[in-house]
């Protein structure tokens, strides 16, 4: 009887072996430079809009997206990671920048893109500014797929109610926070999942940019004085109710339409949701350059994210991916990006729908403003993960910040003395 | 089938085994491949470094060293323990006192009904349907708001209620399937001893204490040892009510192993909470209904 086990046991090793082997490994590129492109991302939301681009991609390049829309972001991070390991990798694909993508180009697995760079400058299409944030080790990987600059929304009617103007200094933008909140407006939006760390990015950017530089570098500790002292802060403001009920499952731009407060710190893409929620750019929300906390900087400090396009290195489309990825930077995929999505554009050639957005680039392309990368990219995914939570438990509770800093020191900790 | 048996001397090497065999073969080497081989690999990763993209480095016991060191795995363990106690106490408690006060009624069939129709829904579709109850400013605070009370609690927010409120989310669904069970459970009871208990002038809480919750203990047994394995894999609703926060007041080990794995990228650790979760799991069923089975053959 025993002896007879044996074979059925040696033909599970075997087919378990063989369905291992069978994961390994990637596709080959099968050179096509038109035909459909599988595209993966994140945001399901935009899928539309990418639908929307099929008919300018097919016209000019003869590449039609297959998009697949993933709303859950870690469930879309750990299919990407996945896909490596099989010949399914994906052939154009979104990501973040920063640490994550880091990862991935060190790993070997992402198809490099100097040379379309290095065409995209020559032609004015991009500036040398954005190539830092996607250049590994000299070369670059992955093209822009967009770029949001993070600033202040407000509902127009609220401040026309309120006889309120769009502030220039930090100390007016506190007296609007009093005012409103004496006339029982809550002035800022804020929730405790997710997007917890803008307003502690703003304050400590705003603060001191070599502070916030030193906090993504491992330099400065979160328990620094200078950042207990921003916490504290933000406590205060905290406690005279300047921020919104962190629990509340209604959607922010609905929030902000129906007036549950009057300003919310967003990226440059809210104009999307905002115009999805029935408001009119212009009429019904406006937004303004959030500035310095600290008056004595020359150059206001604006957070800016850039979500990169890229092709998996062992991709069976990669060279079709690569192609999309090259007439994606051109003026005229920009332009029709530009109005599809209602977005900021990268390139300087292409149009720009949304006058309100247009200003915003050339706002902050000028000498008074200092681009800095956004905490979410500038941040190591674990500190940030810890991160993340401890703002959201501290705007769920706010009290003392010392617990909350230590324990995102504890991780920091953890990951500098592994880099070591 | 009986007579086949009965005519077969040495049912070993009989060629039906064989036959019998080959055709079971293609369904055991789909659940070795499918579900051994997975656990044999995460039980190697969990002694491992591994990122999810390079190649996995053995680095022995540390994962677990880290794992009982961080306070945050320690809080996802008791809030694991307060869904196994709340689930016992909530839904199996109100599920066998609904059969308990629906069985012998006429028409009891459709008092239990609306009791049922919420295990129809998934579990992310319950954490929807309550968020939009539980959420500041929801359904609930309007409601209460109506009445007058404006101060009311986070639900979602404050722990330990939010694991409270969302055992209680659990309960809604859960209840109407115990129920059945139990109503299953007090109808296969024979009449007999019933009728001689009650002609012995048994009734109310004494027919429940001496009769029925003796002659009820095989199905509570599984009844109950179904929810401590359920209660211990909770992860859905937590998921879609919390997402395990605020911080990580309200995670539960499912939700942490999944944090660990494919938020942070920690694929050792992870695996780690995962072998944890499942030793432990393992050990509940097999102690509990061990003990329960075992014991109704002494008793």
């Amino acid at each position: 009887m025993r002896s007879r086990k044996i074979p059925l046991v040696v033909a599970a090793a075997a087919s378990a072996s063989m369905l291992l082997a069978s994961c390994g490994g990637g596709g080959e590129d099968d050179g096509a430079t038109t035909g459909t492109l599988d595209f993966y991302t994140n945001k399901a939301a935009w899928e539309p809009d990418f639908d929307e681009l099929n008919a300018a991609s097919e016209s000019r390049a003869d590449i039609t997206l297959n998009t697949t829309g993933y709303s859950d972001a870690e469930q879309y991070d750990a299919f990407v990671r996945q896909s490596f390991r099989t010949d399914k990798s994906p052939g154009l694909f979104t990501w973040q920048t920063g640490p994550s993508l880091a990862e991935l180009v060190e790993e070997d697995l992402i198809a490099e893109t100097t040379d379309i760079w290095t065409k995209a400058v020559d032609s004015g299409w991009v500036s040398t500014d954005l190539r830092e944030t996607y250049t590994y080790d000299g070369k670059q990987y992955c093209v822009p797929m967009n770029i949001a600059y993070w600033v202040m929304y407000y509902n127009k009617n609220i401040f026309a109610e309120q006889g309120i103007e769009e502030p220039t200094t930090w100390a007016e933008l506190n007296s609007i926070a009093e005012r409103l909140t004496g006339a029982g407006i809550t002035p800022y939006y804020q929730t405790s999942t997710l997007f917890t760390f803008q307003w502690f990015q703003q304050m400590v950017a705003g603060t001191d940019p070599e502070l916030y530089e030193g906090l993504s570098t491992g330099e400065v500790k979160y328990t620094d004085p200078r950042i207990v002292d921003i916490m504290e802060t933000w406590l205060d403001q905290e406690e005279a109710g300047w921020f919104s009920d962190a629990g509340s499952t209604t959607d922010p731009a609905v929030g902000l339409k129906q007036g549950d407060y009057a300003m919310i710190n967003f990226g440059s893409f809210f104009n999307g949701s905002l115009d999805g929620a029935g408001m009119v750019s212009g009429e019904d929300y406006d937004m303004f350059v959030i500035p310095a906390t600290n008056p004595d900087l020359e150059q206001t400090p604006v957070a800016v994210e850039s979500g990169p396009l890229c092709v998996a290195e062992n991709s069976s489309q990669k060279t079709l991916g690569l192609t999309y990825s090259e007439w994606w930077m051109s003026p005229e995929a920009q332009t029709a990006w530009s109005e599809a999505r209602g977005d900021v554009a990268f390139n300087p050639k292409a149009t720009v729908a949304d006058p309100m957005l247009e200003e915003l680039g050339t706002t902050v392309a000028s000498d008074d403003y200092q681009l800095y990368d956004r905490y979410y990219e500038a941040t190591p995914t674990p500190i940030l993960t810890v991160a993340l939570e401890q703002f959201g438990a501290f705007i769920a509770n706010p009290g003392d910040p010392m617990p909350f800093l230590e324990t995102i020191q504890a991780e920091a900790d953890d990951y500098w003395a592994e880099q070591e | 089938m009986t007579s086949d048996k009965a005519t077969r001397p040495k049912a070993a090497k009989d060629p039906y085994h064989w036959s019998a065999r080959g055709f079971i073969a293609p369904g055991v080497l789909g659940v070795a491949v499918l579900l051994y081989v997975p656990l044999l690999w995460t039980t190697f990763i969990s002694f491992t470094e591994y990122n999810g993209l390079g190649d996995p480095e053995w680095i022995g016991v540390e994962n677990y060293v880290e794992m009982f060191d961080d306070p945050a795995f320690l809080g996802s363990v008791l809030n694991t323990l307060l869904w196994v106690g709340g689930t016992l106490l909530v839904p199996v408690g109100i599920g066998l006192g609904i059969a308990l006060l629906t069985w012998n009624l006429k028409g009891g069939t459709w008092l239990r009904l609306p009791f049922l129709i919420p295990y129809a829904v998934s579990g992310i579709g319950v954490a929807v349907i309550w968020s939009f109850i539980l959420g500041s400013g929801g359904a609930l605070d309007q409601a209460l708001g109506a009445f007058g009370f404006s101060d009311t609690p986070r639900w979602l927010v404050d722990a330990p209620l939010n694991t409270v409120v969302m055992i209680l989310a659990t309960a809604w669904q859960g209840v109407g399937v115990n129920a059945l069970l139990f109503t299953i459970g007090l109808q296969s009871i024979p009449k007999e001893p019933l009728e001689a208990a009650r002609i012995d002038g048994a009734g109310g809480f004494r027919l429940f204490r001496s009769i029925l919750w003796p002659m009820l203990r095989p199905l509570t047994a599984v009844v109950v040892g179904l929810s401590i394995v359920a209660s211990l894999k909770t992860f859905d609703i937590v998921q879609g009510m919390t997402k395990g926060g605020p911080g990580r007041d309200s995670e539960t080990l499912a939700l942490t192993m999944y944090k660990e794995t494919f938020v942070n990228s920690e694929y050792g650790l992870g695996s780690a909470i995962a072998v944890f979760l499942t030793i432990v799991t393992l050990a509940a069923a097999i102690l509990y209904l061990r003990q329960q089975l075992s014991s109704k053959h002494e008793g």
